[in-house]
Parts: structure tokens; C-alpha cells; sequence
């Protein structure tokens, strides 16, 4: 007799407890989210039998996807359906060609940082090509770049500046699948659609957290946002990015039943 | 398209950015990306439709002994696509999850003990110390760019992905490909793992979506009006 005996025998309430599961609602009080922001993810620390064979997996396995990751930012987003909430994001960086990047974002940048989310950057040109119903979930990065937001910890200006004008000219797709700064000490729920810093209103960041940031960093966001002055400006902003700034919507993701298409019995 | 091979569409990288990113991944630091070591081959299927499966690679860290991080590639080529995350956690902190949680997780039991989920590159002895682990783990697996089907850019909302729970679900031309590829048999390594066990307390049935489809879909928010709130110019 299996030790389990809760099944939710009634479908409807099944429905429920699954909606339980959107990006937008706070997950019921639990171990896995006590609510209280920076607890770290429950577990024993890692034992020396996983970091041996961990050693001795890196030294003879591949890991070529993982070394084309030749890029660190550090910037900040907000949340799609509440721009309150805004968080402070380590960027780890990997370019497919001129127009593409695919980036790995973490909550710091030490190596106990969190995965926190995905983000695809993509140029001014490829963007144009999306479909309307796509763009609306892309946000613009000309902001954030030029307010001296967007920052490369230890990179000097030399070799980052003529990549920041073609950054500054990008759109961004970020979904965040691990909501720490409300307190999930693991990953929960639906992913949620992040957008970026704007110079308007609810789109600015809290100077509280640029100042900590920038502390941190040993950097002013102040000063970067002077240096940036001369770069060019994109002559225009696609209408369909930054949806909330023209309809005041933003988006959530919710988890529902479907009919699962099968090739053979599950599960 | 050219999906298949992986073709972004774009400009080829000028060597002036290449040379910049040479640079910045010498002078900058990585610690992060540092924890990832290793590279672990298994296959994810839409958690509505079980016949459109993908050849998933994942590059993994230990946040802890409990708990894994992943970043799914479709290929372990350089020019490889970033197509999602998995979070990766043992029995214990999986019980502690909410209920709704529970079946947005899959069990690796089937995975690990068919052979099917290795580690490319790795000698047998060695993949199953820590396979037997695996073995007992619970992930949580989301993609955002279905290659499978063809897109040539990550387009639409998040998809949550399964994995393999029996015999008869991998696409034989899959299994095959993988197995040639790698040179690896999965019959072979299924004999070598027979001993392995799953969760102490058996598969959780709230796991692998409790049996049922699942998929995700958007919903447009009101936004609170912001007039009241006074911001300080950043």
C-alpha cells in the first residue's frame, strides 16, 4: 500500500490547486516560502563525495556551451505584473552572433548565486520581424543603458563602450523561474515575464537599490549615466515593447490542465 | 529556417566584438558560472504532449547537496541554444514543496535506471555515484524556445516539460541517434544500474504533473495607477 493516500479525487479541485501555481500569486506559506526575503535554498551543504565527482566530471567533460559565456552585467528588472517589485540581476552572457544573445541571470554574481531566470537579447532588426503578439512580451533596453544602470563589474570603459551603443539598441525577452525577493527559498510556480528599467514613473528603480548596487560594485550608476551621455539614443522605440507603458497591463502566466497528447501510457 | 542546424538568424559576430568578449571573459568573473560542473544528456517532453520530446543537455551546478541548478542547451556544441532551466531537488525538500507545486516536478527514477539520462564523456563507475542520487531527485524543468518545432527565435510563453517514466514513451529515432552519437547503449547501462532505487518513498503521486497534462498560458494584469506613488528621478 502505497505510503501516499491524498489524491484530489475531484477534478475541480484539482483546477484549483493548480491555479495556486500562477506567476502572479504569492505561494502559500511553507518551507519553500517563508516570505522572508535572502534565506538561502534549504539543504546540507554540498558533501565532499559530490565535489570530488564533480571535479572529475568537469576535467574530462565538455562543456563548450558553458565557455562561450564570456560576459558578466549586472543590471535591474521589474517584475511584468508588479513593477514594485524590482530586482537587482547578475547577467551572465553568451552571444550567438551580431543580433543574438542568450543570457543566464542569476540574483548575485558569487558562486552562490541563484539561477533565477533566462533572457534572450535581440537586435533592433530581428525584433521588427516578430510578430506583434510576440513583441508585446520584449521590453527595451535604451533606458537602462544609458542611465547608467546597466554595468559591466570590472570591465574597463575601452571595451565595453562600443558594445553598449548596439546594447542600448536591443530588445529583451527575460522570464524569471525563481521569485527570491519574495522569499522563495525554492523555485515556484509559473515563470514570470520581467520587464526592464524605464524614465518614467513606475518604471524607475528604487535609488535605495542603485546605491546598493553601485556600493557594492564600487561603481556610480550617476557617473556611468554621464559618460553615456554622447552615446547615441535608438531614433525610436518599437511601440509594441514595454506593453505596460502604453496600455497599463502587464503580463502573469498561469498553470492549467490540458489533455496531455500521448504515445504511450503515462505516467 | 535552417532550425535544425541551429541557424539564429543575424549577422555574423565582427571580429571587434569577438575580440571585446575575449577580453571581458578573461577580466571579468564568473563564479556562478564557475559552480557548473556538469554535463548530464536526457530528454524533456511537453508536459501536454508527450510526442514532441527534445534531446536536452544540461549543464548543472550543486547550489547545495540537495539542491542542483540547470541550464538546458539543445545541443553541447559551442553554438548551442539556451532552451531553458531545470531545477533539480532531492526527495526531502521535494516533500516539503506546496501541493500545487508537486506536480509541476518530474521523477528521474525512470530516467536514471533505463540508462537513458547519462553523463556524456564519463566512465560508467564514476556517472553512477552519483546517478544513484539522480536517481531519487525530483526537477522542475521550464524551456522558452521550441526548436523542436522549428522557431527560429525563442517566441511564446514558457513551456513546463517532463521527462520519461517508462518503456515505450522515447522516440526509437531519438534513442537511437543519442546512443550512436555518444556511443553509448542504453540497454548496456540500464543491466549496470538495475541495483539503483527511486525515491525512499516511491514516486510521489502528485508527481509528473500527477499523471495529468499540464500547460501554461498568459493572462493580461491590471496594473495599479501609479499617480500616487512620487518616484525620484534614477
Amino acid at each position: 500500500m502505497p505510503p501516499f493516500s491524498r489524491f484530489f479525487c475531484n477534478p475541480l479541485l484539482f483546477t484549483l490547486q493548480i491555479s495556486m501555481a500562477s506567476s502572479d500569486k504569492k505561494p502559500e506559506l511553507a518551507p519553500a516560502s517563508t516570505g522572508i526575503q535572502g534565506q538561502e535554498a534549504p539543504g546540507k551543504p554540498e558533501s565532499i563525495a559530490t565535489t570530488v565527482i564533480d571535479a572529475g566530471a568537469k576535467l574530462v567533460q565538455s562543456m563548450k556551451p558553458i565557455q562561450k559565456i564570456k560576459q558578466h552585467a549586472c543590471t535591474f528588472a521589474l517584475y511584468g505584473h508588479d513593477l514594485h517589485r524590482q530586482i537587482e540581476t547578475s547577467h551572465y552572457i553568451s552571444r550567438l552572433n551580431n543580433d543574438f544573445l542568450q543570457c543566464a541571470v542569476y540574483d548575485s554574481d558569487e558562486s552562490s548565486a541563484r539561477l533565477i531566470g533566462i533572457e534572450y537579447v535581440i537586435s533592433a532588426e530581428l525584433f521588427e520581424r516578430l510578430p506583434a503578439e510576440e513583441q508585446k512580451l520584449w521590453h527595451s533596453h535604451a533606458y537602462e543603458v544609458k542611465a547608467g544602470l546597466w554595468a559591466s563589474p570590472r570591465l574597463p570603459d575601452l571595451i565595453e563602450k562600443p558594445e553598449l551603443e548596439n546594447l542600448a539598441r536591443t530588445y529583451g525577452k527575460f522570464w524569471c523561474t525563481w521569485q527570491v525577493d519574495r522569499g522563495d527559498r525554492l523555485p515556484l510556480g509559473a515563470p514570470a515575464l520581467m520587464m526592464s528599467p524605464q524614465g518614467v514613473n513606475a518604471g524607475m528603480v528604487r535609488p535605495e537599490m542603485v546605491k546598493r548596487r553601485d556600493d557594492r560594485l564600487g561603481i556610480s550608476s550617476k557617473d556611468l549615466k554621464e559618460a553615456r551621455l554622447e552615446m547615441a539614443e535608438p531614433e525610436w522605440i518599437h511601440p509594441n515593447a514595454d506593453y505596460w507603458k502604453q496600455h497599463r497591463k502587464g503580463f502573469a502566466v498561469d498553470v492549467v490542465s490540458a489533455e496531455m497528447k500521448t504515445v504511450a501510457a503515462f505516467p | 529556417m535552417a532550425a535544425a542546424t541551429g541557424q539564429i538568424p543575424g549577422d555574423p559576430t565582427p571580429f571587434s566584438v569577438s575580440l571585446a568578449e575575449t577580453a571581458s571573459s578573461a577580466i571579468q568573473s564568473f563564479a556562478p558560472i564557475s559552480r557548473i560542473h556538469q554535463h548530464l544528456c536526457a530528454f524533456h517532453f511537453y508536459a501536454d504532449d508527450m510526442s514532441r520530446q527534445i534531446e536536452a543537455h544540461h549543464f548543472c551546478a550543486h547550489l547545495n547537496e540537495d539542491v542542483r541548478q540547470c541550464l538546458v542547451f539543445d545541443s553541447p556544441d559551442p553554438g548551442a541554444r539556451l532552451i531553458g532551466v531545470e531545477y533539480i531537488v532531492s526527495e526531502p525538500i521535494y516533500l516539503t514543496l506546496p501541493d500545487e507545486e508537486k506536480p509541476l516536478w518530474h521523477s528521474h527514477e525512470f530516467e536514471v535506471k533505463s540508462g537513458i539520462l547519462f553523463l556524456p564523456g564519463v566512465s560508467g563507475a564514476v556517472q553512477r555515484q552519483d546517478l544513484e542520487k539522480v536517481a531519487k531527485t525530483y526537477g522542475k524543468t521550464f524551456h522558452f524556445w521550441q526548436v523542436d518545432r522549428g522557431d527560429e527565435l525563442p517566441l511564446g510563453i514558457p513551456n513546463l516539460m517532463m521527462a520519461l517514466t517508462r518503456d515505450g514513451q522515447l522516440h526509437e529515432n531519438l534513442s537511437q541517434d543519442v546512443e550512436k552519437k555518444f556511443g553509448v547503449s542504453f540497454a548496456e547501462e540500464r543491466g549496470r544500474r538495475a541495483y539503483m532505487s527511486g525515491p525512499e518513498h516511491g514516486v510521489h503521486p502528485l508527481a509528473n504533473g500527477a499523471g495529468k497534462g499540464l500547460k501554461l498560458e498568459l493572462r493580461e494584469v491590471a496594473l495599479p495607477p501609479t499617480a500616487s506613488v512620487p518616484r525620484v528621478f534614477v
